[in-house]
């Protein structure tokens, strides 16, 4: 098991059979132990499973899956996951005599001297990984996915483009991008999609490019297979793009965990990261009135509407929400009000309190949305003639 | 002044009110602007129980109280540390408080108030609901004090109990209602998490309503059998 001491390596009984021991010093046990709580390895891993084998054991349990993932990597196959282990519970009643025992302490007074420094210093370790600017780090990710996706759409049309003029058959019967640049790199001559290796490694689109198989001779141009290599070239980049793109998403979802639980949980992670990357930051988005921030991204729109007496915006980028793009035209405005009050709780104790309300955020957003949706059933047209004058001028006004 | 319950003391006010008190762990330190005070050599900081549920919940007439010198306790949700300062002071330098606390932010005040000049208190950052993730850190407890402000609070509390807590151990749960169930009036939320807790082991001991003090939260005082 892990400890602020290193690692231990216990029998069923409870009895210390190996030990890889942490140097005295608290940044370090501090570091190592952050490392493996990250799942990264380190040397005492390594070192415990050698002492493992020359006792002639082959199997271990361990408490934390991060933890075994670390010794699997480091080559012990037969590692279990037990949460609460026994074995575990038993030494953590007698943790702080153990460590004077083992003689990493002289008394239980320096032990507990050790544990406390080691603590203080994975704290503030994790504090400054949270708190430095990773805000800011997930507004640009966020803001560069947005960029990749427009060269992604940008370059995938023109490779359906150029290719077509060899093969058209296969834009036509691919309609997503990712995949038709996939099919293309590993079709490349048209010709090849007899051959069965070809189809084979197709997978799931097999069953699309028979179909032009089937349906006769291609109407595309014979070309050379240098015209067609350097197709191919640039298809690779692209699909290299939606890897990482995947990529930034996964990290986007990832950090905004860490930094706005809240807001991911309310609006989902892209969207959330999105509205952090408008207001400049989690701090200034926090500090925005519900208002702004049901505007945000709608800024060239607003100031068109002001020079030009046009109707104002109802929304900015939180039109993305499902419920808002989803729903009849004159329910938008309502919801996206809603929802930007929301928003606006959810960056302010994010930011200020780290609470989590998430939930009861959501609860609340989905009854107002419910409401909103019952009371303004049909367009506002029908409402006027069903209700009084007062409403109507209220809901006029509303927009 | 006197001490009624252990590590407490009761302090009568030159206007005639009621404060609790405890002995200043840290002498000359103030954690959240409490008053200091003298009293036979020893300085006590008044625990102002319209700032801690736990202080709250004595005023309120909890009578039983596993906390003592000595006592190990698992602290989760210690937020900058007011209540956890006080329950530091009452363990003294023998006990122990692992506090938990899972936002960065409120880790830090944490950590530069009460974890800073306390020996007896171990700060950790993490999620209460995943207690794997401290296990290298926390060892046996005698109680567990929880006030996370989560919903399902009955089961991260039996979570942790499984790992940490030793047999016939004790458990203070702050029952916030709304944030257990937006939807359910305030006894259905405890008679839920109650059940929870009942199926989790514990022995439910006392229930203490915290108004005036804190009008939306009730203090669960529970047992491990
Ligand atoms: C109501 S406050 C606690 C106040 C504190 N007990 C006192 O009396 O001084 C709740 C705290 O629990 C923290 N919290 C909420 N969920 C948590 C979780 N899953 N793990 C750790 N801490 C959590 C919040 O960040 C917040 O600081």
């Amino acid at each position: 098991m892990g400890s602020f001491i290193g690692l231990l390596l216990c029998n069923d009984e409870g009895e210390v059979l190996e030990k890889a021991l942490f140097p005295k010093n608290y940044e370090i046990q501090a570091s190592k132990l952050y490392l493996l709580s990250k799942g990264e390895s380190i040397d005492e891993v390594k070192e415990l499973c050698e002492k493992a084998r020359k006792l002639g054991i082959d199997e271990l349990v361990v408490e934390d899956p991060k933890v075994a993932q670390v010794f699997v990597s480091a080559g012990f196959q037969n590692v279990k996951i037990e949460t609460p282990n026994k074995v575990a519970k038993a030494i953590r009643s007698q943790l702080l005599k153990l460590v004077v025992k083992i003689g990493y302490a002289t008394s239980e007074d320096e032990a507990v001297e050790i544990l406390h420094k080691v603590a203080f210093n994975l704290s503030a370790k994790r504090i400054v990984e949270a708190v430095e600017k990773r805000d800011l780090l997930v507004a640009q990710a966020v803001s560069c996915i947005d960029e990749i996706e427009k060269i992604l759409n940008i370059l995938a049309s023109r490779l359906r483009e150029w290719y077509g003029v060899h093969f058209p058959e296969l834009g036509n019967v691919i309609k997503d991008h990712e995949d038709f640049v996939r099919a293309l790199i590993l079709i490349g001559h048209r010709d090849n999609i007899k051959k069965k290796e070809v189809l084979e490694e197709l997978g799931p689109l097999r069953d699309k490019i028979s179909k032009i198989l089937e349906t006769g001779p291609s109407l595309g141009a014979n070309v050379l297979q240098k015209d067609v290599d350097v197709i191919r070239d640039v298809a690779s980049i692209v699909l290299k793009l939606y890897e990482v793109n995947e990529r930034l998403r996964r990290y986007v979802d990832e950090v905004m965990g860490e930094v706005a639980p809240n807001l991911k949980e309310l609006i989902g992670p892209v969207l959330g990261a999105r509205l952090i990357a408008l207001a400049g930051g989690l701090e200034r988005l926090a500090k925005l009135p519900a208002s702004t921030i049901q505007l945000l991204g709608a800024e060239k729109a607003l100031f068109r509407a002001l020079r030009t007496g046009s109707k104002p915006p109802k929304h900015g980028v939180i039109f993305q929400y499902p419920e808002i793009h989803r729903s009849p035209k004159w329910q938008r405005g309502k919801i996206a009000r809603a929802l930007a009050g929301k928003i606006a709780i959810a960056a302010r104790v994010d930011f200020f309190t780290g609470e989590y309300i998430a939930d009861e955020l959501k609860e609340d957003l989905k009854n107002r949305i419910k409401e909103i949706k019952e009371t303004y059933k049909s367009p506002p047209k029908k409402v006027v003639e069903k209700k009084v004058k007062k409403k109507v001028k209220k809901e006029g006004g509303s927009k | 002044m006197h001490e009624d319950i252990s590590g407490v003391y009761v302090v009568e006010m030159d206007d005639g009110s009621i404060r609790l008190a405890t002995r200043n762990l840290a002498p000359g330190i103030k954690v959240y602007g409490e008053t200091l005070l003298q009293h036979g050599g020893v300085e006590l900081r008044l625990w102002d129980a319209y700032r801690s549920k736990l202080a709250a919940a004595f005023m309120k007439g909890l009578k039983t109280s596993p906390l003592r010198d000595g006592i190990k306790v698992l602290y989760l949700g210690v937020a900058s540390g007011t209540t956890c300062s006080h329950v530091s002071d009452i363990v003294g330098n023998d006990g122990r408080v692992y506090g938990v606390e899972f936002s960065p932010r409120v880790m830090r005040e944490f950590l530069e108030r009460v974890a800073k000049y306390r020996r007896n208190v171990i700060p950790i950052l993490a999620d209460a609901r995943l207690p794997t993730e401290y296990a290298h850190l926390v060892e046996e407890v005698d109680v567990i004090y929880q006030d996370v402000a989560q919903p399902y609070q009955s089961k991260i509390l039996v979570d942790n109990a499984d790992f940490y807590l030793k047999k016939g151990g004790w458990a203070f749960l702050a029952i916030k209602a709304r944030s257990i169930d937006v939807t359910k009036e305030p006894s259905e939320v405890y008679k839920r998490e109650v059940e929870t807790l009942k199926d989790g082991g514990f022995e439910i001991v006392h229930v203490v309503h915290l108004e005036p003090y804190d009008v939306d939260h009730a203090m669960i005082l529970a047992r491990r059998t």
